[in-house]
């Protein structure tokens, strides 16, 4: 008998173990999109990972979402926008936060992904050399020196585009994000439309093969970028806008950059709201636009939709109320979209429109 | 009970044959679709993700080890060739001079170095010595005008540094081994290489090392073999660049182990599923190094007659 006391404890504990895995509570049909919003009737945690310039706004979101609906309790992460889109397609997180829309690609490969805007945000080029203050950039000098071809600050290129301005003769120190990027995706996705030989080479993407510049270093995340542009001279680095603040604090300089117009711009609510108003029209449904480098004098042309990628089929029919409330609430004027939690990050409000369309896309989320 | 022991002793095999099946899974589109170009060619790049839709390849998408092979190797290899005149000189000095009261007590800081997670030598890399050396050392050394001594000395995430950051790491791995093995040399021996009028230099040339030679030498491989497979420390120090040949000492490089971290995240958005097959591809030949490296390492010991315990599941 005592022989088989212990394989029997093993084969009962397994048993147990396996038991107690197949606790979901999921209903057995898919309920008719009721488009229901309030609070789900028990307790729901929304995961999400992903973007590390929208991870600053969804943090200031915690609380009044949950005095709003208590039953919802949001745990947003960072990681990097490819690390949202890859969590949210493969169900580890309920809501994967990007700067980048779906590919046309992952489109097709996961029916019934959606990327849903929930706000409006942009990206700057911030620079180390203390006494240098408005420095005028294009999006073909920046190619250029993350290509490795510019390596001076007072190389010719610059100086043409910055009369007056007396640039030291420091080397460039350029700075790229190692994580899977929206940022990159922004930054990428400019240098593509202004420089044709980075768009027939590294391209646009959240990881993309970076030529290889003397010098170059990698950070993680925003943070990471502002951190090591604030700790070397000479660098230059993109940083989204909800971590400018910080940039400035480390005494960084913000670029202006050139549009489409051939204007140099200063980044700010305004100028964003330009890009916005000329790019923001005929968005498709599946909600996947580019800002990028929209026509306009005014128009800043480092702009993007914020998005968090949800799967239309959620595990269950609490899930799927929470998530609906979630965003529908975040895009809401009365909601996340206000501007005591918008100006902090820098962000705007989504244009009209786009929050109809997007919500037309919420209504379908069913668990 | 027979059973249940039996069981026991064959889940670290059936793990390792379990994971190298898994991989080689994954890795089977990736194999088919890069053939033996992968290890001749230089070029590593994901293509363009964003142009996936309806394609099995992403457009643009090339495969190739040989430069994350070349900056392994030589990221390990000068990180050995560090690490091991430090470690093996430590050990002697610890053994042979340090008083016997301290000697116990040392031996514990320097296991404690081992168990250190990389990730903070990373971190300090990064953000101490790399700005550090860059600023000072490495000019100093550029100005000499060695060749691959010189040149532009970068911002700090290069060869150089990384090599330093990993010889760090593999130091007490080597040190604790040779410490024991000095240890186990016998006291008459030595006793009588004393009585013979050798000074305790000569002594230690003509006692100690060949005696305890096979040993270090196996101890070097598995320093070698973690320095090999060092992945997060790689991450944040290497610099990661792509499709390049150091071109000299400072400049940055990329790992087989440093390339898997970094794209990872990248390659699961790619929706044709090539990119992951292509770093468990990478991951392979990386598992198939470390094996043959280990192996190595205890073949060599056990040739010696296994005098001397070698350290088991040190480091990540």
């Amino acid at each position: 008998m005592k022989r088989y006391l212990l394989p029997a404890l093993l084969v009962a504990g397994a048993l147990l173990i396996s038991g107690c895995q197949n606790n979901s509570t999921s209903s057995s049909a898919s309920t008719p999109a009721a488009a229901a919003t309030g609070n789900p009737s028990s307790a729901v945690t929304l995961q999400e990972s992903g973007s590390s310039l929208l991870y600053p706004f969804l943090q200031e979101l915690v609380q009044p979402l949950k005095q709003q609906y208590p039953n919802i309790t949001l745990n947003p992460a960072a990681g990097g926008s490819g690390k949202g889109i890859s969590d949210a397609i493969s169900g580890t997180v309920q809501l994967g936060g990007s700067d980048a829309y779906l590919s046309p690609g992952q489109l097709q490969q996961n029916q019934g992904l959606m990327n849903i805007p929930v706000a409006i945000s942009a990206q700057a080029v911030n620079y180390n050399l203390p006494g240098v203050t408005g420095l005028k950039l294009s999006g073909d000098v920046l190619a250029q020196i993350y290509q490795g071809k510019i390596t001076k600050w007072n190389d010719a290129a610059i100086a043409a585009i910055n009369p007056g301005v007396k640039l030291p003769a420091t080397t460039i120190v350029p700075v790229r994000r190692v994580d899977s990027s929206g940022d990159t995706f922004l930054f990428t996705s400019y240098l593509s439309a202004t420089n044709p030989s980075w768009q027939s080479g590294p391209g646009m993407g959240t990881t993309v093969t970076w030529p290889a510049a003397a010098g170059e270093l990698t950070a993680s995340g925003n943070p990471g970028m502002v951190q090591t542009c604030q700790s070397t001279p000479g660098c230059i680095a993109y940083v989204g806008i909800s971590a400018e603040k910080s940039a400035q604090d480390a005494k960084l300089g913000e670029a202006q950059l050139q549009n489409k117009d051939g204007k140099f711009v200063q980044l700010g609510p305004d100028t964003i709201n330009a890009a916005v108003q000329a790019g923001a029209t005929g968005i498709p449904a599946n909600l996947a636009q580019s800002l990028i480098n929209e026509p306009g004098a005014t128009s800043y042309p480092i702009v993007n939709y914020e998005y968090l990628v949800v799967k239309q089929q959620q595990s269950s029919s609490d899930t799927a109320d929470a998530v609906r409330t979630f965003l529908s609430w975040t895009m809401s004027t009365t909601g996340g979209n206000q501007a005591k939690y918008l100006d902090t990050q820098g962000f705007v409000p989504l244009p009209a429109a786009v929050r109809q369309a997007a919500m037309s896309s919420v209504a379908t989320l069913a668990g | 009970m027979g059973v249940v022991l039996a069981i026991a002793a064959l889940v670290p095999t059936g793990a390792l044959v379990f994971l190298a099946y898994r991989m080689l899974r994954t890795a089977w589109p990736a194999i088919k679709f890069n053939g033996w170009e992968f290890f001749t060619t230089k070029t590593f790049t994901l293509g363009n993700l964003y142009s996936t839709a309806g394609s099995t390849a992403p457009p643009g998408a090339h495969y190739g080890v040989l430069t994350l092979l070349v900056g392994t190797a030589i990221s390990s290899g000068l990180a050995l060739l560090f690490a091991l005149p430090v470690a093996v000189g430590g050990a002697l000095v610890l053994a042979e001079k340090v008083p016997a009261r301290l000697q116990d007590a040392l031996g514990v800081f320097l296991e404690l170095l081992a168990g250190i997670p990389s990730v903070i030598f990373g971190l300090w890399g990064i953000y101490a010595l790399g700005p550090f050396l860059s600023r000072t050392v490495y000019p100093a050394i550029a100005s000499l005008h060695i060749p691959w001594l010189s040149g532009p000395v970068g911002a700090g995430q290069g060869l150089l540094t990384g090599s330093l950051v990993l010889a760090v790491m593999i130091i007490p791995i080597i040190a604790t081994i040779t410490r024991d093995l000095i240890r186990s040399v016998s006291p008459a021996t030595r006793e009588a290489a004393h009585a013979l009028g050798l000074t305790p230099l000569e002594g230690v040339r003509v006692v100690v090392f060949p005696f305890i030679r096979t040993g270090v030498v196996a101890a070097a491989l598995l320093g070698l073999a973690r320095a090999i497979g060092e992945t997060i420390a790689i991450l944040i120090i290497s610099g990661n660049a792509l499709n390049i040949y150091p071109g000299n000492i400072y400049s940055p490089f990329s790992t087989m182990a440093g390339t898997i971290a970094a794209f990872l995240d990248g390659a699961l958005t790619d929706s044709t599923g090539l990119a992951v097959s292509a770093l468990a591809e990478v991951g392979i030949v990386l598992l198939l190094l470390t094996v043959l490296t280990n192996a190595a390492g205890r073949w060599i010991a056990h040739r010696l007659g296994g005098g001397v315990g070698l350290p088991v599941g040190r480091g990540a």
